[in-house]
């Protein structure tokens, strides 16, 4: 599984809603209950998942899942 | 898809505190649930981010089979709703109010140098103001609150030395906890938030980027430990207490089974790490006695094994008389918890079960939903910690009558106690107020007959087992009789507690059987049942009654039994058997204090 494939199969769990596909654009408002409360559920998920933690700075800016991609990909290889 | 409130409330049962993630998801689901009527209205107000609390919360009352309405407070609501008399707040009518106070709430705190006298006058002012909070909420008719104290925070501006000084704000946050224990009104339960974050540590219980990001008091991880701790409280206001630990024996309060090791050769060695770690147990246990839980024991074992710890090993820290209800045999344990939620007169749902056997938990969880069931680590050193964990016994207060109820419901002590008010056996006999009912073997009652006569050791004339069948094959014989008696007292329901086979040979009426339960020796029922023998011999015209004690290792009880009932003794052969005869015209009638059904 890739990091996009991952990711889907955490907002899926997260959202309870298994037709969610993301793209690289997808943002909070394509998907009606990512709110700021289940940002953070998403975020707690994938730190657990990738076993990487965020910085606040990191998550704070984030615009859409494209750069949700690039920062995992950013962490893990580091 | 859609889940009923029902299958929520069955899966969230299942799911331990800290499950975090799942209980979010759960919660999540329940909200988009229509509830249906809500059995209590719970308002929460607070300065940090409310909806997970609030959401969580929702999903962990139905675990305790309550279903709430819930008012969520605005972000840092407390001032503006509760000073505030036509506020949505006091609209809303709550059963119940909590407050999560936080320490991020305290604005002012002492100067350096500040002297002590200072200090405790800035308490003393800072303590007013939750005064004053929870005077206002108490207009609202019939409400409880509960107050969140303080969880003191990670900083430390002067480092170690804010233990050393008394104007540091360590300090001043560890007085207000205090203060408010102090000021505390009837209604009000304070909830120890400081624990909480100590058992999980304070460098997981605050979570500062969901602070920053969302003003989340305090780590997600935490949330569903936080909720259960208030959610238990709201449960207790309801009425549902738990008042009763029921225990296992065998590698329970100590280690090894005591039928294969014997009383002295289980694991209760206060000088080896496992025996030490069961004895910290068992004084764990003696102190929950001590501060107001019942205890009760149900262990798969002969009555008389599992009681011997009790009384031959020193080392044990429990006494057989710290125990309301000591239920040993071999029915299944989910039976035995009906049997003594009768003994005890209180309703199942106020049990805790703790065994180490996850199949016998898995049974009582079964049978019994409403028992809480302790998930026991298969190691040892944790037994104390997992109860801990799930705080069963969070009682809302404690009072004067908690205490001396363990001992009423100890009922043999309370007996004693009885005892010791009358100076006259027959008296204390009579203020029992025994009540029996003697009757022929009813179908319903073959399995505990034929389990009484196999297992009945001591009060036992001539040990003759029986299997189940043989015994139903008798009931249906002219030439035999069947007895079963019931007894109880004003203490206990004791069901049947002894049985009798009589069989008709030519004139005489032969007691082939005879055996009672040892918990209800001396107090006549054997005089009682003598008088339905004899009864029986005339139905039959018999003209002699015969008996026999056959000795074995166990049953010296009964060996004046007989004489003692005006028999006299024929003969005696060279086992040591001993036989007696007695005639039917010339038998006593008994006077007893047991009156009959």
């Amino acid at each position: 599984m890739n990091i996009k494939e991952t990711l889907e199969k955490i907002f899926r769990d997260v959202f309870e809603d298994e037709d969610i596909i993301l793209t690289e654009s997808t943002t909070a408002e394509d998907i009606e209950d990512w709110d700021s409360l289940t940002h953070i559920q998403l975020i707690e998920e994938i730190e657990q998942e990738f076993k990487i933690k965020f910085t606040l700075q990191e998550i704070t800016g984030l615009k859409n899942v494209g750069e949700f991609i690039t920062l995992v990909e950013r962490k893990l290889s580091n | 898809m859609k889940m009923q409130e029902h299958e929520i409330e069955k899966k969230i049962r299942s799911i331990s505190a800290d499950q975090y993630m799942e209980i979010i998801k759960l919660a999540r689901a329940a909200k988009k649930n229509s509830a249906k009527k809500a059995d209590i209205k719970v308002a929460v107000i607070g300065t940090c981010s409310l909806q997970y609390f609030v959401m969580v919360l929702k999903v962990i009352l139905l675990k305790y089979g309550i279903s709430a309405e819930i008012y969520e407070g605005q972000y840092d609501g407390i001032n503006m709703e509760v000073f505030d008399r036509a506020s949505a707040l006091y609209c809303f009518q709550p059963d119940v109010v909590i407050v999560l106070s936080d320490y991020r709430d305290i604005k002012e705190f002492p100067s350096l140098f500040d002297t002590n006298d200072a200090v405790d006058s800035y308490i003393k002012k800072n303590g007013e103001y939750y005064s004053e909070m929870w005077d206002r909420l108490s207009e609202i008719k019939g409400c409880h609150i509960l107050q969140a104290n303080l969880v003191t925070p990670v900083e430390r501006v002067l480092g170690n030395l804010e233990s050393g000084v008394y104007y540091s704000r360590r300090i001043f946050y560890q007085l207000l906890n205090i203060e408010m224990t102090k000021r505390k009104r009837k209604n009000v339960t304070i909830i120890d938030m400081e624990y909480l974050a100590s058992i999980a540590g304070k460098d997981k219980w605050f979570d500062r980027k969901s602070y920053f990001m969302n003003k989340l008091p305090f780590s997600l991880e935490q949330i569903g430990i936080v909720c259960d701790v208030f959610a238990q409280q709201i449960a207790e206001l309801k009425g549902k207490i738990k008042k009763c630990l029921v225990l296992d024996l065998d590698n329970t309060l100590w280690g090894g089974v005591v039928a294969d090791e014997g009383p002295l050769g289980i694991q209760t060695d206060p000088n080896q790490a496992e025996g030490e770690a069961y004895l910290e147990f068992q004084k764990y246990i003696l102190e929950l006695k001590n501060r107001g839980v019942i205890l009760g024991v149900i262990s798969k074992n002969d009555y008389e094994t599992a009681k011997e710890p009790f009384d031959k090993n020193e080392n044990m820290i429990l006494k057989y008389d710290d125990f309301s209800a000591f239920i040993a045999n071999w029915e299944n344990k989910a039976k035995n918890i009906e049997a003594m939620a009768n003994e005890l007169n209180i309703g199942t749902d106020s049990f805790v079960f703790f065994d180490d056997n996850p199949a016998e938990r898995e049974i009582v969880k079964m049978y019994h939903p409403e028992v809480t069931v302790i998930e026991v680590p298969e190691n040892i050193a944790e037994y104390v910690t997992a109860l801990e964990r799930a705080h069963p016994f969070d009682w809302l207060n404690i009072t004067k009558e908690d205490i001396s109820r363990t001992e009423s419901y100890v009922s043999n002590s309370a007996r004693k106690t009885l005892q010791i008010q009358f100076k006259d056996y027959q008296e204390y006999l009579k203020a029992l107020e025994m009540e029996s009912e003697v009757g022929p073997l009813d179908k319903n009652n073959l399995e505990r007959f034929t389990q009484l006569i196999n297992k009945s050791n001591q009060f036992n004339l001539r040990t003759q087992r029986y299997s189940e069948g043989t015994i139903s094959q008798m009931t249906s014989s002219p030439d035999y009789r069947l007895l079963t008696v019931k007894l109880s007292d004003k203490f206990s329901k004791f069901g049947i507690i002894s049985c009798i086979i009589l069989k008709k040979e030519e004139s005489e009426c032969f007691i082939d059987t005879w055996v009672m339960s040892c918990r209800v020796l001396k107090r006549d029922v054997e005089k009682l049942v003598f008088n339905h023998i004899v009864k029986e011999a005339v139905n039959w015209k018999c003209e002699r009654i015969t008996g026999e004690y056959i000795p074995t290792v166990k049953n010296k009880l009964v060996k004046n039994l007989l004489p003692e009932l005006g028999f006299e003794l024929i003969e005696t052969d060279d086992t040591g058997k001993e036989r007696y005869s007695c005639s039917v015209e010339l038998a006593k009638y008994n006077k007893t204090m047991i009156k009959e059904r």
